[in-house]
């Protein structure tokens, strides 16, 4: 067969293949993005156009009562907004380092208690304690209770992660690389630091928002750890809070009676829950562009080239 | 190196000195409640805390447990005998269900407690309600919790739209001659009036079938979906109903498959909103329709007074019709209990405050109301009317206790409170009060029936089904589930409780 014209992009496929990737792609982001766009529409629907025809695309009429309200929440909303950006902040910088600096020795071929590191987080994968001693253990012996360090803590460590950045190092720091250093006169910390962190930048990003959607989306710690001190409740819990209550008083409805009547009267509406999950939405997925910046950095850059 | 080392040890030494310190203060109580709706209790914790410091010797702190996440919270707090929470709501239809629990020892047994400190606590709870409590514990026959003396009686109601009733042409005494039955001549004027998105028969499927059956809900029975019916006498709930003392498969009953064939016709005829047939969307249906007065015939479970508040928030003129009198049965007469755990570090504390909050008007209206003057005023004829304030502080009032002792409030009207202990107090117990099924034996095959029953019983009590075909179809993926061993299992200890 030839050719007329050059291919464009050498590593190109035929016209007909990038059609069909083309397409399936644009589906799989459809599916993506429709439901986020289903629930911004639903935030900006009118109570009376969800009584009347229910969720739909193309609402009978628009209203911005649920953001009013959500504002009017005032206190209570921001505050749990500061708290889960906190908490965020706080565990992913603390996760990340604690990952770094378990996985950087379980790479290095010459630390001598290497297998041992590497059974002692990987054996947490298989066999787990069970809710109830970890959260006796946690609550009464650590002191994991209605405090900020309830809903981080937990959470720190992850031999997933571990496994995942281990393999990261083993297949972008050479041990040339690391030799080199330290003929140089480089110590431990400084071949860490210097050497090593610079070249993995993009398995930290990506450790970085596994963690950040981990802290971002959690609400399970909330709900065991959090009694009597509501003030640092994050957001997730407060949304969780919402539903759950209203799922509770739909199955005893008809046990509360009256009461259950009177409660659900008080419960936010169903565009106020979307108008929620927008807010919680947001600012995580502004985070996604930052981090994918050097996701997909690593793919083009490493330090041995040849 | 050394330096921190002299700092640590210096500021484990000042801590250890503040633990001394406090404890020497007064021992802190914990009570868990259900359903609140608590953002700030510090004005009302330390008004308690001033009132019971000589009466109870302790502090009190209060977990407020909301609607969705009391369950969880409860449960762990029991299972794992957590110290720190002393006194916990419990009930028969709670995750932490009051049966269960005493009798495997979670919680700590009041007969003791109540002979000695409880004098005013039984002066001021029913008898019946005690009684109703006395069950067969991990240490014996005795009392686990303390009943709270609040709408102990159950009582299914038409929900009436009188403003639209007249509208129509009829009055309410030709609603009151009516009958499930006969209900049809009205929604057809309904829906010739007010055209034909208009759906009349605003329902809560489970609680109309029980209603047109006269059946009841059998504490112990799967939570969900109920499987087992007892059927009421509706001319006099003390006596036995039409099968006896019998625990049926409701499913299964001739009454049953009447009430779904009306049903189903009036479903075809466009009298219910399909939408009430959809487990995810039938509440908030509800709610919607209810406030924009959007219907003619409801059902509801009656609380005393609860007229006036929906006339109000509706905006036209309620009336609730009752099916039956009002009846005490095992699930509303364990409605609302607080126990002391086991593992509590205070309970003769624990129960002193328990006895005062039940017998003791200002503490209950402190705790139930909040504080006069931040949360509530008085208006010139005594009554409560709420703030603003209030918004931050709604427990849950019925599950808090004897809510007899409360105040009246503006909303409810003078003298709600005594007309409350009468209707209530009035009210009749069924044959079998105090039975409750103990499903441990047979939770396998409850939890196969619920799964079946989810997915039937809703679309069919709603009458979105046709029972000729999905009815017999049901109760052949009944039968398949363990239906009969279920039964029997039931029906034996109810012979047994009865002395049969």
């Amino acid at each position: 067969m030839v050719m007329k014209k050059p291919k464009a992009n050498l590593n190109g496929f035929s016209t007909g293949t990038e059609i069909v990737f083309h397409v399936i792609l644009a589906v799989f982001a459809l599916a993506c993005i429709i439901p986020f766009l289903f629930v911004v529409i639903i935030s900006f629907t009118s109570e009376e156009s969800i009584r009347a025809i229910g969720y739909s695309f193309v609402p009978q009429s628009w209203s911005l009562q649920a953001y009013d309200y959500v504002f009017a929440m005032g206190g209570a909303l921001w505050r749990s907004y500061f708290n889960s950006f906190l908490i965020t902040v706080i565990g992913t910088v603390a996760s990340v380092a604690i990952c770094v600096l378990y996985s950087y020795p379980l790479f290095r071929k010459d630390f001598k208690y290497r297998n041992f590191f590497n059974y002692f987080s990987f054996i947490t994968m298989i066999f787990g304690g069970g809710l109830i001693p970890t959260v006796v253990i946690c609550k009464t012996v650590l002191g994991l209770n209605d405090n900020y360090a309830a809903l981080i803590i937990p959470m720190l460590f992850s031999p997933f992660n571990i496994i995942v950045m281990r393999t990261f190092f083993q297949t972008s720091v050479p041990m040339e690389l690391i030799e080199a250093a330290t003929i140089d006169g480089s110590g431990e910390y400084s071949t860490l630091t210097r050497i090593v962190l610079p070249i993995v930048k993009p398995g930290i990003a990506t450790i970085a928002l596994l963690n950040a959607l981990a802290f971002w989306n959690e609400w399970f710690l909330s709900l065991l750890y959090l009694n009597k001190n509501m003030d640092i409740m994050p957001l997730q819990y407060l949304l969780m809070r919402m539903q759950r209550n209203a799922d509770f008083l739909a199955k005893n409805a008809s046990i509360l009676g009256a009461d259950a009547a009177k409660a659900v009267r008080e419960l936010p509406s169903q565009t106020l829950k979307m108008a929620l999950v927008v807010f919680i939405v947001l600012p995580i997925s502004c985070a996604y562009p930052f981090f994918q910046r050097y996701v997909v950095a690593g793919l083009t850059i490493g330090s041995v080239k040849g | 190196m050394k330096k921190f080392l002299a700092l640590f040890l210096a500021l484990v030494m000042m801590l250890g000195c503040i633990g001394i310190a406090s404890a020497e203060e007064l021992p802190t109580i914990t009570i868990m409640f259900h359903g609140s709706n608590v953002t700030d209790d510090t004005a009302v914790l330390e008004k308690v805390n001033e009132y019971i410091a000589d009466k109870v010797g302790a502090k009190l702190e209060v977990i407020w447990g909301t609607w969705g996440d009391f369950d969880q919270k409860a449960a762990d707090a029991l299972l794992m005998a957590d110290e720190t929470v002393d006194m916990v709501f419990t009930c028969s239809w709670s995750a932490n269900e009051y049966n269960t629990f005493a009798k495997n020892g979670y919680f700590v047994k009041l007969d003791d407690l109540i002979a000695e400190y409880g004098a005013d606590l039984v002066a001021a709870i029913p008898e019946a309600l005690m009684q109703a409590a006395t069950i067969e514990g991990s240490e014996g026959k005795g009392i686990y919790a303390i009943n709270g003396y609040k709408d102990v009686a159950t009582q299914n109601c038409w929900d009436v739209n009188v403003t639209l009733l007249n509208e129509l042409g009829y009055t309410l005494d030709d609603f009151k001659a009516m009958d499930f039955y006969s209900f049809g001549e009205l929604f057809a004027k309904a829906k010739e009036v007010k055209g034909d998105s208009f759906y009349p028969f605003l329902i809560e499927p489970m609680v109309l079938e029980r209603m047109v059956t006269n059946s009841i809900i059998v504490a112990g029975d799967s939570g969900s979906t109920n499987l087992l019916s007892l059927y009421l006498n509706p001319e006099d709930v003390s006596a036995d109903g039409a099968y006896g003392n019998v625990l049926l498969n409701k499913f299964a009953t001739p009454e049953y498959q009447k009430f779904v064939e009306k049903m189903h016709e009036y479903y075809e005829a466009g009298y219910v909103d399909p939408a009430l047939a959809v487990a995810e969307t039938s509440n908030d249906t509800r709610t919607a329709a209810q406030l924009s007065a959007n219907y003619l015939i409801g059902t509801q479970s009656y609380a005393l007074g609860y007229e006036y508040t929906a006339s109000a928030e509706r905006g036209i003129e309620v009336a609730f019709v009752p099916c039956t009198d009002p009846y005490v049965d095992t699930t509303a007469s364990q409605g609302a209990m607080v126990a002391i755990n086991s593992a509590s570090n205070y309970p003769v504390e624990s129960f002193k405050f328990l006895a005062l909050l039940n017998s003791d008007p200002y503490l209950m209206t402190l705790l139930n109301y909040g504080v006069e003057g931040i949360h509530y005023t008085k208006n010139a004829d005594g009554l409560i009317e709420f703030t603003e304030a209030r918004g931050t502080y709604t427990p849950w009032t019925n599950g808090m206790g004897n809510v007899t002792i409360l105040p009246d409030t503006a909303a409810e009207g003078a003298g709600f409170r005594k007309t409350f202990v009468e209707f209530y107090g009035g009210a009749k117990g069924i044959p079998s009060l105090g039975f409750v099924f103990n499903n441990t034996d047979v939770s396998n095959e409850m939890a196969a029936l619920s799964n079946v029953a989810a997915q039937y019983a809703l679309a069919l009590d709603a009458g979105a089904v046709d029972p000729a075909t999905v009815l017999p179809e049901f109760l052949a993926a009944l039968d398949a589930a363990g239906m009969q061993t279920y039964l029997d299992a039931a029906n034996a200890q109810l012979n047994a409780y009865l002395g049969k």
